[in-house]
């Protein structure tokens, strides 16, 4: 049984939207409504979903930046309400986008400024500087001030920067967002040598084959709760035994999707718009010939490509998603 | 397009309600701690008018000068500010309806402290000649626009120019006359204020509010700020070159 | 040892990287030309109203200067963690806060400091009216406790500027509350008494009357009592600014107020 180094049950949290004077209009929005889940240590864990779904909610939870509502988290061992000090020590957290940086001071003021604030020994702390910026690939250019990084190098030094005080813990909070590709392969590399290295990493995400690649197990979440968890390859399963059948269409009618999923053995229909054509996505059950059936309801209509071929995991995690 | 641009920017600064209050305010702590020392100093009541009068136009200046640079600084920030210079009309032009709703708010200002130095301090201001007093308003407000005008473009090329509005908050004060005499001033100081189109409006005023004939001031400063005008006009289309070359348009 | 680490070189740190007047072009018109106009500006019009002389108002409109940076630069070295996106990343630090952020009063302290003799000395030789050589000693107290107390405001303006947006505004209006009632161009005696009362409440008063005892022949046993009074006041809005941020760091995590506000 490998150590859990991160024990969640019956987590959630509520806000409260409106203006602040005008009580009528106040309402409480539950984000997060009561999740479980565990990770162990040294496990790549994902927590997947769209936007919206609660999971930059739950790592801020986690973190100790919010308190839950209800439920219970621990983090190596520690409950991140009543002993968040102890928790602080020994996890990181890094965050996607632009800010959290100090865009006046340069990259290496910035790491020796974070390494101050985690209680980094200073000749440790020049040390770590030093094997992080070549980790991350900013040996070189830790010098020049953050205003003029790309987001990319932002990314890596946020990176570098959660790194300072060897947490146990890693928290990536959709880390690869607005990265380039080429950009997004290095981070991904560098989460997977992390990990090696014993490190446990918790990492949201809405890209799928990040997740893929990455994880060692996944949860996917969508508007406020957990709907699958597993290995990457059980979500695979989940609707592996099952057919997808692509078809684009120039000039669908609205009534066909529902149409289709009135249809026995479907187990589920989108619809994505793609410049002058929809295309139409149906899930169904194995060994039923549905290709024919999507024919049938689609008499009439010019159809352009049609392929039938196995679930990916972006199917599964759609499935999972638009299931309700 | 100036007087519909003008509208819009007095809506939009009026809409940020601490922006507003602090306008309004600011000045009336200087105008305040001003009217108590002439009150210590038992000024007479005509020497107390003189101050109202000049502690309360004070505020179209501050009005101006520190929203001035600032207000390229937000433009800045928003990222409008390319979107300003892209556009097919001249700057300056574009400039000139957004200083000119900040002097309006000075304006506003104005009567406010106007109002303060009846209510709390008991000076009552009388005008012996209202219609030339509003002439005089109008194109003091207009030459301290186009000052104003020269601050904001400024700050379209050097990020720090926020700071030379309120920088010159003061010594404008000072030197226009708007408090002290300028006779009182040292000699070298005169050259100077005569050189500032808001001295010759100041002194306008103090002319209609005392009956005297304004009219020689106004031509005054209407021909300084004339001048301004064309400087600024010329100022502007250097700068915004200047800015494009030097990529300042879109740094924060 | 980290605390301390935190406390000097971390509020060094802080200073530089928040603190947006920090070129040139800023800091010289800012802290060299406005205060010395200000001084003069308020001379001139000492003269007018024949009220006191020209030394009264070079006092205290330097020391008064040392509010600028006492204020602004509190504000945004606190207040600029918000636009920087660096909240959560303090907040989910294990640093000890108290050190976080008095660490970055004690640049500004200086800062005000620097400001107010530059001030002072500049404006006496402008307007031909020296100090003796001798109160320069005293005068240099009694403007470091006026800066390490208006700092103390500084710090309850700067917890304000982490939930409110409009931080500059509260710092001009502070600024704009000393310059009436501190006594910095009516003597306290000639105000009526409720604003003496509130001229007691708020940092510099007591510091620019030490500042006039001293002028005026006195010596540094005369202004102890105010010199101490001015530490009351100043570290009772020290102790509710940290007040502050604590309760606003703990109402944060209960109602997600910080990042978004």
């Amino acid at each position: 049984m490998v150590e859990p180094v991160v024990e969640v049950e019956g987590l959630a949290r509520t806000f409260k939207i409106g203006r602040a004077f005008s009580r009528r209009s106040a309402r409480n929005i539950e984000v997060v409504k009561g999740i479980d889940f565990t990770v162990g240590r040294g496990e790549l864990f994902g927590l997947l979903g769209p936007n919206g779904a609660g999971k930059t909610t739950t790592i801020k939870m986690l973190i100790t930046l919010l308190v839950p509502t209800r439920g219970t988290a621990r983090v190596l061992g520690h409950d991140v309400v009543t002993e968040h000090h102890q928790v602080r020590r020994k996890v990181g957290y890094v965050f996607g986008g632009d800010r959290g940086l100090y865009e006046r001071l340069s990259g290496l003021d910035n790491l020796r400024y974070f390494a101050e604030l985690h209680g980094v020994p200073p000749r440790e702390a020049k040390r770590r500087i030093g094997e992080l910026l070549e980790l991350v690939d900013l040996t070189g250019r830790e010098k020049r001030r953050v205003e003029g990084y790309s987001r990319g190098m932002r990314q890596r030094l946020h990176i570098a920067r959660g790194l300072l005080h060897q947490p146990e813990v890693l928290f990536l909070d959709e880390p690869s967002i607005g990265i380039d590709p080429v950009g997004a392969r290095e981070l991904r590399a560098t989460v997977k040598h992390l990990v090696q290295n014993g490190t446990t990493v918790f990492l949201t995400t809405h890209y799928m084959f990040e997740a893929d690649e990455l994880c060692d197990r996944l949860a996917v979440i969508t508007d406020g709760s957990i709907v699958a968890m597993g290995t990457p390859d059980d979500l695979k399963k989940r609707v592996s035994n099952g057919t997808v059948v692509e078809v684009d269409i120039f000039g669908m009618p609205d009534a066909v999707p529902d149409k289709l999923r009135d249809e026995a053995d479907v187990r589920s229909v989108s619809v994505e718009v793609r410049g002058q054509s929809h295309v139409l996505t149906v899930h169904a059950a194995s060994g039923t010939d549905i290709t024919s059936k999507v024919v049938e309801h689609l008499d009439g209509c010019s159809i352009g490509r049609l392929i039938t071929r196995e679930p990916t995991l972006e199917d599964a995690y759609v499935e999972l998603v638009n299931a309700r | 397009m100036l007087s519909v641009s003008w509208w819009l920017q007095l809506k939009a600064r009026s809409r940020s309600t601490f922006d507003g209050v602090l306008t309004l305010i600011y000045p009336m702590f200087f105008s305040t701690t001003i009217f108590m020392m002439y009150s210590q100093g038992h000024a007479s009541s005509s020497a107390m008018v003189a101050t109202a009068i000049g502690a309360s136009t004070m505020s179209i200046w501050s009005s101006v000068s520190t929203t001035a640079a600032m207000s390229m600084q937000a433009e800045r920030r928003m990222g409008t500010l390319e979107l300003l210079v892209l556009a097919p009309r001249p700057l300056a032009l574009l400039l000139v309806p957004l200083i000119m709703s900040m002097a309006t708010i000075g304006v506003y200002s104005m009567i406010v402290t106007l109002l303060w130095a009846r209510y709390v301090f008991g000076i009552v201001i009388h005008i012996a000649d209202p219609l030339s007093f509003l002439v005089s308003l109008v194109v003091l407000v207009l030459s301290i626009a186009i000052l104003g005008v020269v601050i904001a473009a400024a700050s379209v090329r050097y990020r720090g120019a926020w700071a030379l509005g309120s920088t010159l908050e003061m010594p404008v004060w000072l030197i226009c006359g708007f408090l002290v005499a300028i006779s009182d001033l040292p000699s070298w100081v005169r050259p100077l204020s005569w050189a500032l189109a808001p001295t010759w409006g100041m002194s306008a005023i103090r002319a209609a509010s005392d009956g005297r004939s304004p009219w020689a001031d106004l031509a005054i400063c209407v021909g300084v700020g004339a001048v301004y005008a064309v400087i600024g006009s010329l100022l502007t289309q250097r700068i915004v070159h200047a800015a494009r070359v030097h990529a300042t348009l879109g740094l924060t | 040892m980290n605390s301390l680490r935190i406390f000097f070189l971390g509020g060094l740190t802080s200073y530089r990287a928040l603190f947006n007047w920090l070129s040139p072009w800023i800091l010289i018109p800012a802290f060299l030309f406005t205060p010395l106009f200000q001084i003069l500006l308020f001379v001139y019009i000492g003269r007018d109203a024949g009220v006191s002389d020209d030394s009264f108002f070079l006092i205290g409109n330097s020391i008064v200067n040392a509010a600028v940076p006492c204020l602004f630069a509190m504000g945004n070295t606190i207040g600029g963690e918000r636009t920087a996106g660096t909240l959560p990343l303090l907040i989910s630090s294990p640093a000890k806060r108290l050190p976080l952020f008095l660490g970055r009063a004690l640049p500004a302290v200086a800062n005000g400091f620097l400001v107010a003799v530059f001030a002072l000395a500049a404006g006496a030789l402008v307007l031909r009216a020296p100090i003796p050589a001798a109160t320069w000693g005293g005068l240099a107290l009694a403007i470091a406790v006026s800066s390490i107390s208006c700092t103390g405001l500084g710090l309850l303006n700067a917890a304000i500027a982490l939930r409110v947006r409009e931080t500059a505004v509260f710092s001009n209006i502070l600024f704009g509350l000393i310059v009436v009632f501190a006594g910095v161009n009516v003597p306290i005696g000639e105000m009526p008494a409720w604003m003496g009362v509130v001229a007691k409440c708020l940092p510099l008063t007591n510091g620019i009357q030490a500042s006039h005892v001293l002028a005026a022949g006195g010596s540094i046993r005369d202004i102890g009592g105010s010199l101490a009074a001015e530490l009351v006041v100043g570290g009772s809005y020290a102790l509710l600014g940290i007040a502050l941020l604590r309760w606003l760091e703990w109402e944060s995590r209960r109602k997600a107020t910080l990042d978004t506000a």
